[in-house]
């Protein structure tokens, strides 16, 4: 039998990912802590690692202001013009 | 800007969901045994060790294509049809294979089925009712009819679920952390105004229980809407750590004959002669037995002592739990005098939870979400059970019998009441 498909299309569209560099030499790594305990804990260590493995020039955190609400348009902005490479979290 | 996602095991599935739903399937995540939460910050620091090469790789390479193409069920309105079996014990076990089930026995949405329930609402049928959250699923007016007819709904019960869809939309709602969160929550519907009588939904006796099929088919057609055009499926994008019963249907009418005040509608600024639905991120009911009390007073001491509880998202993260009180209990309240704010204030007052039984940890967490509630306060301050009276939300409902029961909410989110169009 014939169904109407349940799930329903779906508004996402594609987006193109950023072109990565070719190494962190002399680069700033932005860190967006999801604000879940200890995000931010291994997020500065990861950074620290990076930093000291890749030759990044600096290493620069953020939060969200909640873990149940996405960043500010504006902070994603600060991120955007301040770093060329991100990490963020998901999950507790 | 190059981005990676650093994430738990456990989540991967969530976070996956979530990069392909925001048009990213490529985007690199790389996780972590879970979890990072809840476990001293040496070892959480730890699990940054073994990752570090292959995120130092994945922000300085190009990543493999993802494995999902976002756009395979077209973006358009119109909704397409699937071949599925014809019996109809086969269906059941095909649905669930597809992870669009809920464990229960499901009416096929035929394109003839779809159509008669379509005659409930004077919407069209590719008119989108809201987008939602975390898979960006257009719920049109037809999507939401299928999920309906799914679920036992009848043609008259359609405006109420449509209705119901366009609030847990609502930004203040925040949609997509109920449908993501490991909190047990789900959206109560609560049915005010002419409509409840005229679908004969049960706002008495067992109001929360089994046995009447409006009541069971809007609260669970509005459950497989969001698990199917939201995309939250349990145990991947749900990440609920338990979840509770309400999450297979959850809805009740209010008892507006019984209640001494007016009901929660007209409280919202709604006419009583409108038929309006509310929703709210709530936990199972928990039920509080006051066989004794004759006095508003005494039916308050016992309603705070249920309501102000340690391990409530309500006390550091805001929200608005709700307190169903039961018709007598409610009556109780009303003869001494009390109006239902003078109730709302009075509990108010008296639930708290000294921040001597919360741990330091805790006390610690909550002081960074809450800092006016938490951060440096005097030994023997209280924490209360919401940040203002106003937030707690009263109902009556239920029926004979000295029982109210109290439903905390998942915090961050506020309850959203909807017309039902006619």
């Amino acid at each position: 039998m014939r169904i109407v498909d349940p799930v329903g299309t779906s508004a996402a569209s594609a987006m193109t990912l950023a072109d990565r560099p070719h190494s962190l030499e002399g680069v700033t790594i932005a860190l967006l802590d999801n604000s879940k305990p200890n995000a931010g804990v291994l997020l500065e260590r990861a950074g620290a690692l990076l930093a000291a493995r890749g030759g990044a020039r600096a290493v620069k955190a953020w939060s969200k202001p909640g873990s149940s609400v996405g960043a500010a348009p504006a902070v994603l902005e600060e991120i955007a013009a301040a770093a060329r490479v991100a990490l963020t979290a998901s999950a507790d | 800007m190059a981005c990676v996602v650093l994430g738990t095991d456990e989540f991967l599935p969530l976070a996956r969901a979530q990069i392909t739903a925001r048009g990213l399937p490529d985007l690199p995540v790389i996780t972590v045994p879970h979890p990072i939460g809840g476990i001293p910050a040496a070892i959480a620091a730890a699990k940054a060790e073994p990752i570090v090469e292959s995120v130092l790789r994945a922000l300085t390479s190009r990543p493999p294509a993802g494995d999902a193409a976002v756009t395979s069920r077209g973006a358009g309105t119109s909704v397409g049809d699937v071949d599925a079996p014809e019996d109809l014990d086969q269906f059941q076990i095909w649905l669930m294979e597809r992870g669009w089930g809920d464990g229960l026995p499901a009416i096929p949405p035929t394109r003839e089925r779809v159509a008669a329930m379509l005659a409930g609402t004077r919407r069209k049928r590719e008119e989108e009712v809201a987008i939602l959250v975390p898979r960006l699923g257009r719920a049109t007016v037809e999507a939401v009819a299928a999920n309906a007819v799914m679920a036992g709904a009848l043609r008259e019960h359609l405006a109420v679920i449509l209705a119901a869809v366009e609030a847990v939309a609502d930004p203040s709602f925040n949609l997509q952390a109920v449908q993501t969160t490991t909190h047990p929550c789900s959206p109560l519907c609560i049915v005010n105004g002419p409509i409840a009588r005229r679908l004969g939904m049960n706002a008495g006796g067992n109001v929360f229980g089994q046995g009447s099929r409006a009541n069971a088919a809007i609260g669970r057609a509005l459950r497989l809407t969001l698990q199917n055009v939201g995309g939250a499926r349990p145990g991947k994008e749900d990440r609920a750590t338990h979840g509770h019963p309400g999450k297979y249907t959850y809805c009740v009418a209010e008892n507006e004959v019984a209640s001494p005040w007016k009901p929660l509608s007209v409280e919202r600024g709604f006419s009583a002669g409108d038929s309006t639905v509310t929703v709210c991120g709530s936990e199972g009911p928990h039920n509080i037995n006051d066989h004794g009390s004759t006095t508003a007073e005494g039916i308050v001491m016992t309603v705070a002592g249920t309501a102000a509880i340690a391990g409530s998202n309500n006390i550091y993260l805001g929200g608005e739990p709700l307190v169903v009180l039961g018709p007598e209990h409610a009556a109780t309240v009303a003869s001494s005098g009390w109006s239902k704010d003078d109730f709302k204030r009075a509990l108010w007052d008296r639930a708290c939870v000294p921040l001597g039984h919360l741990a330091p940890e805790n006390i610690e967490r909550f002081a960074a979400i809450h800092p006016e509630g938490f951060k440096d306060r005097p030994a023997g301050a209280m924490a209360p059970m919401t940040r203002d009276w106003r937030d707690i939300m009263v109902i009556v409902a239920g029926g004979a019998g000295k029982h109210s029961v109290f439903v905390p909410t998942f915090g961050a989110t506020r309850s959203v009441t909807r017309r039902i169009a006619d």
